[in-house]
This record gives C-alpha cells, structure tokens and sequence, in this order.
C-alpha cells in the first residue's frame, strides 16, 4: 500500500505532463489555417498613433490605422484616407477624405476625427512625442465632413510627411496598452504586452478588404528563439529578425524562403568636431579611408548591406547622384595623417600617432564591428579604444557630447529635412541631432531653404549641394545601409519589401494553397 | 508565536526603506534622462522642459524622493512614464505570470531533487550517487541562455510536444519552469544529499531500524523530515530569487513576468516603475524569508518563535 501512495504522486504527475503536452502542442501550423505570425525583434511600448515612437510600434499601426496619405517606396505620398489634396499657398493645405470612410466599430470617419488626432498631439497637456512634428500648425479646420484645412505659420516642406499619422475616433483616451480604433485594415482584437498582438480582418476597410483574415504579431527578443520558432512553423514571417549567421540554416527548412531588398537604415561613424583631433578634416578622412568596409559588410554582415555615400539611400528621391567615393586606401589614410602633423613617432613599432575612444551600445554585431574598426585603424598608426555601454547611457553620452567616435543607425528617414536636424549649427544637443557639433553656414543656408521650398525639385537640388558638402567636411563617416531581409513561409505571397521596412503591404498578402506552393 | 511576527514585520520596514533609498539614488546617478529617451531627439527643449516640470524632475532630487516616500507611505507608488499606467497595476498586471513560473520551477527542482538527492544518500558511493553528483554539476554549470535553446531544439523542434515560446496555456510553461528548475534542482539536490547523510547516521535512526523498520521507511518517515531545515533555508532564498524573475528565461521564452518588465522600466528610464518593481521584488524576497522561517517549527517542533 505504501509502495503505492509513494508512487501515485509521480504517476499522477506523468499523467498531467502528458495532458500539458497534449494541449501544449499545436497540430498544425499556423499557416495552414491561413494564419499569419510576424515575430518583431521587441514589444511595442504603445501602439497609439498619437503617441508611438519605436519602430515596433508603428509597424503595427501600418496594418491598424490609417493616415491621411502614406509614403510609397521612393518617399512619394500616396492617398490613404484622403483622395486628394492641395496647397492652396505654401502655407494652406487642404484634404479630401475618401467617401464612406469608417473606424473598427462602424462609426464614420470624418474631418472632425482627423481634427481632433493632430489638436490631442499639439495640446500640450497630452505631452505626445510628436508635438514638434507639427509644431509649424497654426490651425486646423474641417469645414465639412469630407474637408481638413491645415493652416501653417509658415511654409514647411517637411509637413506633408508628417501626415503619415494614424487618425484615431473624437474622444479616444490615451489609455495606456489599449488602442484606440481605427481604420486601418486589421483590428486589434488582444493585445497583451510583452506578449503578441491579435489582429483580425476589418470588412469595412476603405480599401480592398485583406485577404488574410487573422494576423498575430509575437515579439520576440531573443534572436536564437525567432529562429526556432520560424523552423518550428509557429511563425511564419520574420523580417530583419533573423541572424545573418543564422539564414542559411533557416533556409535549410524546406518551407522557408528568403527574398531580400534595399534598405534606408543608413548606419555611420560619429565624429566629435569639438575634438582637437577629430575636429581637423584631414584625420577624419583619413579614418574614414582606413576603414575597410567593404570587408566589414562581406564578413559581418553576410554581404546584407550595400555601402552608404550619404546618410539617404540610394532609391530615395532626394539621394543625390554622384557623390565622390570614399575608398579604402590606408596608405592614403597614413599620407593625410602626416599631412595634419600626426606622424607616427615609431613608425611601425608600437606607439601609435594619437589615442581615440569608440563608443557604441552592447548589441553583439556593434561590438564585433568596433573590434574590426579598432584593428583596421591600429594599422594606420590610431590606437582606439572600445567603451560599450547599456543603450539609455550610451546615448545619453552622445547626447551630451561626451565621446570622441561613436556609431549609430538612421532609421525610418521620411524627409530629407533630416539634414537639418541633424547637421544645422543650431540643432546642437539639447535641441537637435547635430550631436558631433558641426557648423558650416553654407549647409545653414541650404537646410533652411531646403525646409521651405515647396517643389520638390528644387529641393533635390537644395540637398544634392547639401551632401557634396557633408562628403567633402566628413562630420559623420556614412558606412552601410542594411538590406531589409525577410524570411517566410513559401505559402505567403504578395509582400512588398520597401526601404522603409514597411508593413503596410501586409493587406496584400495571401496564402497559396499547398499543391500550388510544391509546384 | 504574534509577538515574534510582529517583530519581524517591524524588522522588515527598515530592509524595504533601505533598498528604496538605494534604488533610489542609484536610478537617479546613472546616466540616461527619461525626457530624452520618452520625447526622442527630436522633440523641442521648450517640449522637454515642459515634461520634466510636468514629472517633476526638474526638482532637487532630495525634494523628489521626500515626494516619492510620501507617494509610498500612502501607497501609491506612482505613474510609469512610459505607459502613464499606475506603477501598482503595471506590476500587478506582471504578478500571475511570475507567480506561475516561479511555482512551477520549485515544483521542477523539487521533483528532480529530492527523489535524486534521497537516492544518492541512502546509496552513498552508489553508481546512482555519481549520477546524481554529475547531474548536480551539469545542472549548475549550464546556463539558462544554453539550456532554453537546447530544451526547446529536443521538446519543441525535435519531439514537437510543447510550444517554442509565449505565454498562455500549461504547455508554455513546461520548457521555462524546466529551464529554470534545472539549477535550482542541483543545488536542493547536493544540499539534501549531504543533510540527509548526517541525520541517517544519528542514533535515532539506528534505533528505528533496531525497532524492525526497514531502513527505507526509517530514512523517508524520520530522518527526512529532521534534513529538510537546511533545504529549506535555501528554498526560501532561491525562491525570492525565482520571484525577482530571470531575466533571461523571461527574454527566451517570451514570458511576460517582472524581471523583463524591471529591464524594460531601467532601459526607458523609468523611474517611478523601477521602484516599485524593485520594491516589490524586495518586498516577496523578505516576505518568503519570513515564510520559511515559520515552517521551521512545523518541520522541527522543537523549534519554538517567542
């Protein structure tokens, strides 16, 4: 009896391992209820458009809400919830909303909806991050329900990309993890933090109604499980989210496919122009031309990024053609170092010409990176030491102006008024991104005519002249543009890559059926 | 047996008011300005002053945790920057899912431990002993950041019998409760083994077997029992450090406890979230200390609390 009481426990356990397995496991894919599972690299932490600012966040707004126009592939806008729209003047730009336009819940859309988004964002009381986005917004009216006025104080050229904001219901309180509605093509149907999104079809979609009906977005943080779960089937789709070490064994997976596109994420070398070394240009060339990129992308990155001349990339409408190259060459980098007076005092023995940190965050690549860069420069005679720092203290250092190089990612650029923020004298940190304290009144002048100039034209001219300066004076070393790689289930089709890792195109995806995926 | 829980209750105010303080002040020196990180770059410095005022950071830091104890002594530990939701809901939101995995990790390291740690005792030098030493070792020297992978490459790619990660049925707690366990097993297991082995040697033992019980029933009625004071004290320890929640299992398996919620709130610079995630990870380990000391006397009646 007492041999039987003592073993009930553990018999009793087996059982209840074997329920929990029964009930754990899925027995089938996803994909084979027509299912699309999206792993993101992190949780949102929020997904109200008023309020969103990480990358994650509005990717899941590009499949909820819709904007009054979106930016296609090259930065062109595009209608979304408004047909058409005009600049009365450089400073009065009117909206014509679509017709029958409605939230989630059925409710119709009007001007007033799109009104009250962008006054909640302006009205200082909701403290929104975005508040200076619109700060040229002297007023708006909706005059009819079809109608939005925007009236600026002056003229912006970057106004129009500001529009790409997702435009939530009269009223919607900003309340924490649970969204507001609104009138994209998916609805929130869960959203647990830290956890997954569950999003189903919305029929009333303005647009054509997806053809995928339900959508959940895991996120993810741990690289190695994105794979795993990716070979298991339980995803199903995975952008940017996948080693480059770690591709071919996905693909190793019959059912995963790889498709590959240009990228805008635009990653460069930081130099400190207050710095006496850094601030003479000819050491800043030279560093830039003792760096081998090209073999930092091949080993590195897998070959999945293309080498950057500016910070914009190639397939934008305002990159400019034809800015001289930077190229490898460290016994030029070793001419210009003479050149500006720092010789090497023991030619090839150990003393170098001068000591310069490097700082970057703790992400794995970064730090393989840096090692690389601090090998390549030591062959030019620049000892650089290596400082990693947890993210929030890293960037406050850059912030600060506390660094001599540092290196960092331009994501998501939607205008080229980015020169401005992050090259103009007067965006120095606190107020702008011009952390290394570059001054040129030449790209002054060009930056803020580039910001007013209404055609598009002549804005392009404006910036083209902008990065032949910034190649020339070097302020930061643009290295690569990361390609966006998606990873995916061969069933799922009709996914557009942009530059811009965009999920918008999500609503255009559909699932082939097995035989005529096996073809 | 009152007047002794009273006391520690009272011990416990000065241990919380300690780790604030520290939390506190630490939080506040190491670099990183939330108005930075929740604005963006792009924000105004008008905008970014006007938020600081508005979060009251642009007072002296004293005046601000004089604000913070004040909050604290009425209970409200505050607002998240970050979410703008009660720091007391956003923890609250965390406690299932800790609660969950830290149970179910003890229930793992008990099941593999005491049935191994009883059987490598009682067969001292055994080929089951050295077993159970190795599996001690492997146990303690595997780190979860290598043994999450490794279950979920054999039970979830391999055998496909559980979920690879997330949060939700019984099946997704299998692989992180098994992860986390693992350790914890090895060390209840060793400490089990080395304070059975002295109280299997006491006279009273002997005196059992003497009686005609067999040396079986000796070791699980009598002596069992009388070794469990020491596992016990560091089931009590381990368990405080199962609640704080293990970063890295929550980070792997995608589980939404306290441990990546603290991360998240430093990386965001989240203050007022910081401090009452520590607060409240401060809060169970003292809590389940004092737990643990008050089994002492069921386990050992001879143990008595004045």
């Amino acid at each position: 009896m007492g041999d039987v009481q003592s073993r009930f426990p553990y018999a009793a356990l087996l059982l209840a391992l074997a329920a929990i397995t029964l009930s754990g496991c899925s027995p089938k894919p996803p994909i084979d209820d027509g299912t699309l599972v999206i792993a993101l690299p992190g949780a949102p932490s929020n997904i109200d458009p008023r309020l969103a600012t990480d990358a994650y966040g509005t990717q899941i707004l590009q499949m909820t809400h819709a904007s009054l126009i979106r930016m296609d592939a090259a930065g062109n806008p595009v209608p979304d919830l408004a047909e058409r729209w005009e600049e009365r003047s450089p400073t009065e730009i009117v909206f014509r909303l679509r017709e029958g336009l409605r939230f989630h819940d059925g409710k119709e859309l009007s001007s007033a909806d799109v009104r009250y988004t962008f006054a909640w964002i302006l009205d200082p009381a909701n403290r929104s991050p975005h508040r200076a986005t619109y700060g040229t917004i002297r007023a708006i009216d909706a005059p009819d329900p079809r109608t939005v006025i925007f009236r600026l104080s002056e003229p912006s050229a970057p106004f129009l990309a500001g529009m790409v904001r997702g435009i939530v219901p009269i009223g919607s309180r900003a309340a924490g993890y649970s969204p507001p509605i609104g009138a994209g093509p998916y609805r929130v149907d869960d959203f647990q933090q830290d956890s997954e999104i569950r999003l189903s079809r919305f029929d009333g979609y303005f647009g054509t109604p997806p053809a995928i009906e339900r959508v959940v977005v895991k996120f993810l943080p741990d690289s190695n499980v994105r794979f795993l779960e990716l070979a298991k089937g339980s995803v199903n789709f995975v952008m940017n989210g996948v080693d480059p070490d770690l591709i071919p064994a996905a693909l190793e997976h019959g059912n995963l496919v790889m498709e590959e596109a240009a990228g805008s994420n635009a990653s460069y070398l930081g130099f400190n122009l207050r710095d006496p070394v850094l601030s003479e240009p000819l050491v800043r060339r030279a560093i830039a031309c003792a760096i081998d990129r090209e073999s930092i992308v091949r080993s590195l990155w897998k070959g999945h990024a293309d080498l950057a001349d500016s910070i914009l990339a190639p397939g934008f409408w305002a990159h400019a053609d034809g800015i001289p190259a930077v190229r490898f060459d460290p016994d030029a980098a070793r001419r210009l170092l003479d050149s500006a007076g720092y010789r090497d005092p023991d030619g090839d023995g150990p003393q170098p010409r001068f000591r310069l940190t490097y700082k970057t965050s703790q992400n794995e690549l970064r730090r393989q990176i840096a090692a690389v860069v601090q090998e390549q420069l030591h062959r030019v005679g620049i000892a650089l030491e290596i400082q990693s720092f947890e993210w929030g203290t890293f960037f406050s250092d850059i912030r600060k102006g506390n660094f001599q190089l540092y290196s960092l990612t331009w994501v998501n650029i939607q205008d080229p008024d980015i020169f401005y923020y992050a090259f103009h004298s007067g965006q120095v940190p606190p107020e702008g991104a011009n952390r290394g304290g570059y001054r040129n009144p030449e790209i002054d002048r060009l930056v803020e005519r580039g910001r007013r100039e209404p055609s598009r034209e002549k804005r392009k001219e404006i910036y083209r002249k902008v990065q032949l300066l910034l190649a020339r004076d070097l302020p930061v070393f643009p290295l690569w543009i990361s390609r966006n790689i998606l990873v995916r289930d061969r069933r799922l089709e009709g996914f557009e890559i942009t530059p811009g890792e965009d999920y918008t195109s999500v609503k255009e995806m559909t699932v082939r059926r097995e035989k005529e995926a096996g073809r | 047996m009152t007047g002794y829980l009273l006391s520690r209750l009272r011990q416990m105010v000065p241990v919380l008011f300690g780790v604030v303080t520290v939390v506190f002040l630490l939080i506040h020196l190491i670099p990183g300005d939330p108005v930075e990180i929740m604005l963006g770059e792009s924000a105004l410095a008008a905008q970014k002053e006007e938020l600081r005022r508005e979060l009251r950071l642009d007072r002296p830091v004293v005046v601000q945790y004089g604000e913070f104890l004040l909050g604290l002594a009425k209970g409200d530990l505050g607002t998240s920057f970050r979410s703008r939701e009660p720091v007391l809901r956003e923890i609250l939101r965390r406690v299932p899912a800790t609660l969950l995995l830290s149970a179910a990790s003890m229930v793992v390291a008990l099941l593999i431990a005491v049935p191994l740690g009883v059987l490598s005792a009682m067969r001292q030098h055994s080929v089951v002993d050295h077993l159970s030493g190795f599996l001690a070792m492997l146990g303690l020297s595997m780190p979860n950041f290598w043994l999450g992978p490794l279950l979920i490459l054999i039970f979830s790619i391999g055998l496909g019998l559980f979920p690879v990660s997330g949060y939700g049925t019984a099946g997704h707690l299998v692989l992180p409760a098994l992860t986390m366990g693992a350790g914890m097993a090895a060390i209840l297991m060793r400490m089990l083994r080395s304070s059975l082995l002295e109280e299997i040697r006491q006279d009273y033992v002997r005196a059992a077997c003497a009686r005609g019980l067999s040396r079986r029933d000796a070791v699980l009625r009598h002596a069992l029992a009388n070794s469990l004071i020491p596992v016990l004290t560091v089931m009590g320890l381990q368990f405080g450090a199962l609640l704080s929640g293990s970063i890295i299992t929550e980070t792997i398996f995608s589980w939404p406890g306290i441990g990546r919620l603290t991360i998240q709130a430093i990386e965001a610079r989240d203050y007022p979230l910081v401090q009452g995630c520590i607060l409240f990870i401060a809060l169970c380990t003292v809590i389940v200390n004092l737990l643990t000391d008050l089994l002492y006397s069921r386990l050992d009646p001879r143990i008595r609390y004045e």
